[in-house]
């Protein structure tokens, strides 16, 4: 199983660095073994759905990987508002700097998008389940839970993130403001 | 006289803008073609022609623009039914758009079956477009309550929540009833409103 894994990884891997060179209409199975020097049998193996079964676990993998990293920016925060601001501050020059995802949300949106909506009720899964331990530490209002509050500030985070709108959310004080307001103003006591 | 002929001429373009929904309802906006909506409008190709130059293209647009002011006007309605109550007000606006979108037959079909076609328009950047249309709406009817400056964030922040809870159904969250998004204002909004307005002062 140990080596079905790292079998796993150096496929989703190659089918990233593909999707990156040729984007995902044009990425072929051939091209994704030839990249990760495997046979296509291999690959058809791990991805039984073929090509389709595999830009879609490309596109799951990335999104991990990317609040991965994002979890991992925000661990040293001294408290939940100062995750928050990290969070947006670091997840919105990441979206920007993400040459991949910009370049296709260019050229083949219509691709993507529609992946990343089925993705980000797993992504929310992902925030709430990352947020609910802070949450229990901080004194909520009368009435709030931590849970529900978990899912709203998950879903503001997420739609910050994709779109900042009237805020520009690489001016920490600006992201200060939107947390203590739009985020927390309702979840902390 | 004039004002007769545009209103006949209004009332033909919205007959075969119906027809459009339906087809659109039924089949999706790829598999319906001009003879299906001229069908179902009981008009010909070349009067669908004549009103909208450009065929499906044009046509699609003007639906879209069609229903974006026929949604604004029934919110309208909703909001000057809420008066000058604040909270009635954000209750009546999240719980009427969610309802629009929620029964919207043809918008939901394509969100279903077509989600490249609409998913373009209301995610990242692209958004910001979707979301300054209905800031612009929205705004003046909460300038009375947060002040001119921060109503366009308020009314920002009101059009992430519909969008969000409408994409993504929660657990426990209903925007399209009143009741539940009335829990959810007092809880989550209404502080936040709050707030913004002690920002102004």
């Amino acid at each position: 199983m140990p080596e079905d894994l790292t079998v796993r990884e150096r496929i989703l891997e190659a089918g990233y660095a593909c999707v990156a060179r040729y984007g995902l209409a044009k990425t072929t199975v051939e091209d994704v073994a030839r990249a990760a020097k495997l046979s296509r049998a291999t690959l058809y193996r791990q991805f039984p759905g073929g090509r389709d079964q595999l830009l879609r676990e490309v596109i799951t993998w990335e999104t991990g990987r990317f609040f991965g990293r994002l979890a991992e920016a925000v661990a040293g925060a001294l408290d939940f508002a100062g995750l928050l601001e990290e969070a947006l501050l670091f997840a919105h020059r990441a979206i920007e700097e993400h040459d991949v995802l910009q370049k296709i949300l260019v050229t083949e949106p219509e691709r993507l998008l529609p992946q990343l909506t089925v993705e980000s009720e797993r992504v929310l899964v992902f925030i709430r389940r990352f947020l609910v331990p802070y949450l229990e530490r901080e004194e909520l209002r009368p009435g709030v839970e931590a849970e529900e509050a978990a899912d709203y500030v998950a879903r503001m985070l997420l739609s910050f993130i994709g779109t900042q709108g009237r805020w520009d959310l690489t001016d920490p004080e600006q992201v200060a403001r939107l947390v203590r307001t739009e985020l927390l103003a309702g979840v902390l006591a | 006289m004039t004002f007769v002929g545009e209103q006949r001429l209004a009332t033909q373009e919205q007959r075969i803008i119906d027809a459009a929904l339906r087809c659109i309802a039924r089949w999706g906006i790829a598999k319906t073609t001009l003879d299906d909506v001229a069908r179902q409008a009981s008009c010909s190709r070349a009067t669908i022609y004549r009103l909208f130059p450009g065929g499906k293209d044009a046509l699609l647009e003007a639906t879209v623009q069609a229903e974006l002011a026929r949604v604004f006007s029934e919110l309208s309605r909703r909001l000057d039914e809420a008066g000058d109550n604040f909270e009635e007000l954000v209750v009546a606006g999240i719980t009427c758009a969610a309802q629009e979108l929620a029964s919207h037959e043809a918008l939901q079909f394509v969100l279903a079956y077509e989600p490249e076609v609409i998913l373009p328009r209301v995610a990242f950047k692209q958004a910001d477009r979707l979301l300054s249309v209905v800031t612009a709406f929205a705004a003046p009817y909460l300038a009375r309550h947060v002040g001119e400056e921060e109503a366009p964030r308020a009314a920002e922040w009101l059009a992430r929540i519909v969008l969000s809870y409408t994409l993504a159904p929660a657990t426990g969250v209903d925007v399209r009833d009143e009741s539940s998004v009335r829990r959810l204002v007092r809880t989550f909004v209404l502080p936040g409103l709050v707030h913004h307005q002690q920002v102004r002062q």
